[in-house]
């Protein structure tokens, strides 16, 4: 490139680099070198967390369907409750079978995420059986970060108790709008008024860390409209805030009527000052923003969502879940019934557990599975990292991947650097506050040229 | 077969009056081709003449039919393109009949490549044999069809009436090419000459060139001389058009058919070119051809640099098979090597374009088109510019001429104020206007070439319902006041977006490209800048803003990969912008000063 980047200071001469460290990846959680640097919001280090997995439960089942959703979830399928419960024990415990520690000894579980689809429909029965077969399955930490998601229009006092009861202890609400036009217009099947219902009966419940999630950018939406939202979400007072710019995605109804041109499609300027806004009104109201589109009371971050933006591994487990796991992105099948008979056939069939693979489910069961060569996982790291907030840890990089980022990446970045999207303090590599909005320009450049096998 | 029994004619027509579907009826009528293989159209092989439903090439076939006065005839008939840009096909294919059929459609009349192509056949000398086609339209008015015929100067008593879409009048159009068509007059006994009026490429048999057999005899295994280049080979086959290439031991004064040359070289063997023996050459060749004269200019570059020598060779096979392409390499500084390409016409263009990106699988970007200009230096040098960015600097030029068209126009009368005043905007001159009945008129204009090339016939066509029809003609170069238009973006001057426009249109044309170009060029990370100039005269300027957002809302577990995929395809899609300087500009901006005119 043209200039060298503030990066190339960081760049460690050969001779100080780490030795590579071949015992690293399969030791145990035990190692001591801590890193201040290193220190995540958990507190712990970030190379141990290699051997912890985070777990996703998903859960596909909805009242009806959003008119912007692309989710993996389904209307009128509630009647398959039971039998997808039962497909999800099996496969806790298969997943947790299969990845076990060398020593026989279960995997360590940092968090656990019902998401979905709307995981509230389950029964808070279903909710403890499945949470107690991650606890017998896994080595389930006593403080593990426990989320639901749920749907505002579903939820009652008895029942968010119960599922406070039962060990979830985070709630994360589609509350979307206080504009009903506007909740209307996306098919949300509540009003502005249940939302306010639903957020005080889960704190009634107990719930002291609780998530509301926000769009913007909506056609017909004002920057006013938007001001008002942002202000009475602040006034309930949530743990964390997540605020969506609305993504027109294939597939969907929203996504049909912008090609038919009956809507029009978000404006990105209108959008940019929407952001800019929220980003001034979280900053007042005592938020702290560290990632994309994510905001939070200081201690209150997501542990899970953090295990995706360190690329750490996580096992997705359910319809359509997609895992990260001994290198490779796996899927399971999205239709409910196919994922369901998948199951069944794999856990019936007695060689399952003897097949070698390195996936934590039988080969039967998954209908995806891409090997992530080290380039791409290096980029897919940088890439999800650098949407913190914080930024990336050049010294942690250097250590899992045992190259420095500007060797890897800084001829690429130099016309990004010099537009001023990125900055560089102490060991933090970050977006600035213009390269946040422009984040794809970055990722984009981060990847190979060529497109991974796949 | 006896001379005396050969026909060879041609089918001529403004577009669309129903040339290729008379040539079907023909065909089934003789049995050339059964009711079995029959299709529409059938001598519109190429993809691309399906597709968009006309004629681009000529194309030959040969028949055989027994007339009413119960002896057998060879008929050799071209299909022929009505096209205005394809009217080098016409004159070629003239060049090798004696007799021409001319359609007119009895809903429209006479139009304007009417009257062009029957000007190109009696100049060739041709018997002619008036139709009108498509009698069974409810609105076909065939008696006022058959007054603007003999308006023009054919006999009314020997028009035929027919429907090529219902086989109406068929055999009467047969009985009228033995009975008015003469039979070739070349004598056999003579050395042979041959006329190349077209050719293609084979890879197993080289350069097919498709002949007019005007004296003598060639066979299989004859060693010919061309007379033009002098290339020597052996004939590896003759043969006849059925519509295929059909084998065929001899060809003989009088008949059309074909020759496999086995060159593999297309310079060996040219267009317009004399086949003779080479054992017994001719003393003298044939006429030929007046090469086809380019009327507008482009630029041909890949999108990728290393496509240029693929693009060399698309365009030395497509330049075989359309002999009026010409080419010469060029070298811009914002789009790097390729080629300056003259065509006929935009269509003509057009299909240039098309038929390298699908048969020879290029990814390619081709520049806004242009006119040659005439450039008088002040040091008495003279040049001619295709290319704008050529242009010599204003202080070495004693005068720069465009090239003025004839233009043509046959419309309903109630049009000629709009298509006064749309040819007036266009620097336009009245010449006349004749009434061929008394709601349609014939006018004719003087145009520059310029003008025309940008968008006119969309123009007149939009504002005549339809109605109106043009052709044109080179008349003459004339000197003008004209100017080099420059776009800078980014304060860097793209020499493949300049323009040459007259002085007094440069103002609004800059205006208007800036404004264009600020549209299509996509926001990048940092503001860019877009100005117009006249010499160091900045004209118009624009600014394409810096981009504000483009990152993904959410990326969670399940979405890493999909969005992985999606940012890897907006690289993709990056690819085909063109980085210039640092601003990368989309393809059709190259293109943009076309849909410039009347917003
Ligand atoms: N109704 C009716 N339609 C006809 C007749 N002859 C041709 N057509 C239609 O007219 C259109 C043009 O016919 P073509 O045979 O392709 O015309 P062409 O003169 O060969 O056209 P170019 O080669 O492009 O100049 C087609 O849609 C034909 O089906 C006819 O006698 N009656
Ligand atoms: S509730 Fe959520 S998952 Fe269900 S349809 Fe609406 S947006 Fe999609
Ligand atoms: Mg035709």
């Amino acid at each position: 490139m043209a200039q060298p980047s503030p990066l190339a200071q960081y760049v460690t001469p050969p001779s100080e680099r780490l030795p590579a460290d071949p015992q690293r990846l399969d030791a145990e959680a035990g190692r001591t070198d801590v890193d201040a640097q290193a220190v995540d919001q958990a507190g712990e280090t970030s190379d141990p967390l290699l051997d912890t997995i985070s777990l996703y439960l998903h859960i596909p089942f909805c009242h009806a369907k959003c008119h912007y959703c692309d989710f993996n979830s389904y209307a009128g399928m509630l009647g398959l409750r039971e039998r997808y419960v039962d497909a999800l024990l099996a496969e806790i415990a298969l997943a947790g079978r299969r990845s076990r520690l060398p020593d026989g000894a279960p995997r360590r579980c940092r968090t656990i995420f019902f998401g979905g689809g709307t995981p509230s429909l389950l029964t808070s029965a279903q909710v403890r059986a499945l949470l107690d077969a991650a606890r017998t399955h896994f080595a389930l930490d006593a403080d593990a970060e426990i989320t639901l998601e749920a749907n505002p229009g579903t939820l009652e006092y008895g029942h968010l108790d119960e599922l406070r009861a039962a060990g979830v202890n985070r709630l994360s609400m589609g509350a979307q709008s206080f504009d009903p036009a506007l909740l209307k217009w996306m098919g949300r099947i509540h009003t502005p008024r249940e939302i306010e219902t639903a957020f005080a009966a889960a704190r009634a419940a107990g719930f002291d860390s609780v998530n509301l999630d926000f769009i913007y950018a909506l056609p017909g939406q004002s920057l006013d409209t938007w001001q008002r939202t942002l202000d009475h979400a602040a006034a309930l007072a949530p743990e964390h805030l997540s605020l969506y710019s609305l993504i027109v995605e294939e597939g969907t109804p929203l996504y049909t009527w912008v090609s038919q041109g009956r809507v029009r499609p978000p404006d990105d300027d209108l959008a940019a000052d929407m952001y800019e806004l929220a980003e001034a009104r979280m900053a007042a109201a005592g938020y702290r923003h560290y990632e994309v589109s994510n905001w939070a009371r200081p201690g209150h971050e997501c542990r899970h969502n953090l295990t995706y933006w360190r690329n750490l591994p996580y096992i997705g487990l359910g319809a359509g879940a997609h895992g990260w796991y001994t290198g490779h992105r796996y899927a399971e099948a999205r239709p409910i019934r196919e994922y369901i008979a998948r199951v069944t056939a794999t856990t019936d069939a007695s060689t399952s557990l003897d097949e070698h693979t390195e996936l934590p489910l039988p080969a039967g069961a998954v209908v995806d599975d891409e090997a992530i060569p080290r380039e791409l996982e290096m980029a897919e790291t940088a890439m999800v990292e650098l949407r913190l907030v914080e930024g990336l840890r050049l010294r942690a990089f250097a250590r899992r991947f045992h190259t420095d980022f500007q060797t890897v990446f800084g001829a690429r970045l130099g016309e990004v650097w010099s537009a001023g999207l990125l900055e560089v303090e102490g060991d933090m590599l970050r977006l600035t506050d213009r390269g946040r909005l422009l984040g794809n320009e970055v990722f984009a450049r981060l990847l190979p040229d060529t497109p991974a096998l796949s | 077969m006896d001379q005396s029994h050969i026909r060879n004619f041609c089918i001529i027509a403004h577009i669309d009056h129903g040339k290729s579907t008379l040539a079907d009826r023909l065909l089934e009528y003789t049995g050339t081709i059964s009711k079995r293989e029959m299709a529409e159209q059938i001598l519109d092989q190429m993809d691309l003449e399906r597709e968009k439903g006309i004629t681009i090439k000529a194309q030959a076939v040969r028949m055989r039919y027994t007339a009413r006065d119960g002896r057998e005839y060879e008929l050799n008939l071209i299909d022929t393109p009505g096209h205005v840009d394809f009217s080098y096909e016409v004159s070629r294919s003239l060049a090798a009949c004696e007799g021409a059929i001319l359609v007119v459609d009895a809903t429209q009349g006479v139009e304007a490549q009417t009257l062009a192509n029957l000007y190109l056949a009696v100049e060739a000398d041709l018997a002619i044999i008036p139709v009108i086609n498509k009698i069974d339209l409810a609105s076909a008015d065939p008696e006022k069809v058959a007054t603007e015929i003999y308006h023009i100067g054919l006999p009314r008593d020997e028009i035929v009436l027919a429907s090529a879409k219902e086989g109406i009048g068929t055999q009467d159009v047969l009985e009228a090419v033995v009975k008015y068509v003469p039979p070739p007059k070349g004598a056999g006994e003579m050395p042979l000459r041959a006329l190349v009026f077209d050719s293609k490429y084979d890879a197993y048999k080289g350069v097919i060139a498709y002949v007019r057999i005007v004296d003598g005899a060639i066979s299989r295994g004859d060693r010919i001389e061309m007379m033009q280049t002098d290339s020597r080979t052996e004939v590896l086959e003759v043969g006849y058009f059925s519509p295929t290439l059909v084998a065929a031991g001899t060809l003989s004064a009088g008949e059309v058919g074909y020759i496999a040359t086995g060159f593999k070289n297309v310079k060996d063997c040219q267009v317009g070119d004399t086949v003779t023996l080479a054992a017994t050459p001719a003393p003298e060749a044939l006429l030929g051809y007046r090469p086809a004269k380019p009327m507008v200019f482009a630029g041909i570059f890949p999108v990728e640099g290393d496509d240029y020598p693929l693009l060399r060779d698309a365009l030395d096979r497509l330049k075989l098979n359309d002999a009026s392409l010409v080419y010469e390499p060029e070298n811009s500084v914002a789009l790097g090597f390729g080629f300056r390409c003259g065509f006929l016409g935009l269509l003509h263009m057009e299909i240039i374009q098309e038929r390298l990106e699908r048969e020879y699988n290029l990814d390619i970007l081709m520049t806004a088109p242009s006119v040659e200009y005439r450039v008088l230096k002040t040091n008495g040098e003279e040049l001619f510019i295709h290319n704008p960015a050529e242009l010599p600097a204003v202080t070495q030029m004693a005068k720069i001429e465009e090239p003025i068209m004839d233009i043509s126009i046959f419309t309903p009368a109630r049009y000629i104020g709009t298509i006064m005043e749309l040819v007036t905007a266009r620097r336009g001159a009245f010449r006349d206007m004749e009434y061929l009945e008394e709601d349609r008129v014939h006018l004719t204009y003087r145009m520059p070439l310029g003008e025309l090339i940008v968008d006119f016939y969309d123009q007149l066509k939009s504002r005549t319902q339809g109605y109106a029809s043009l052709d044109y003609s080179f008349h003459a170069y004339e000197e003008a006041d004209l100017v080099k238009l420059d776009l800078l973006v980014n304060g860097q001057s793209v020499d493949a977006l300049s323009l040459i426009t007259h002085r007094d249109k440069a103002q609004r044309q800059g205006r208007l490209l800036a404004e264009r170009l600020k549209e299509l060029i996509p926001r990048q990370l940092f503001e860019v800048p877009i100005q117009a100039a006249v010499g160091s005269h900045i004209i118009a300027r624009e600014t394409v803003r810096a981009m504000r957002k483009n990152v993904l809302a959410k990326c969670y577990g399940g979405d890493i990969t999909r969005k992985r995929k999606l940012l890897e395809k907006q690289k993709e899609g990056k690819k085909r912008l063109k980085r210039v300087g640092s601003v990368e500009i989309p393809q059709e901006a190259f293109m943009a000063m076309l849909s410039l005119e009347e917003e």
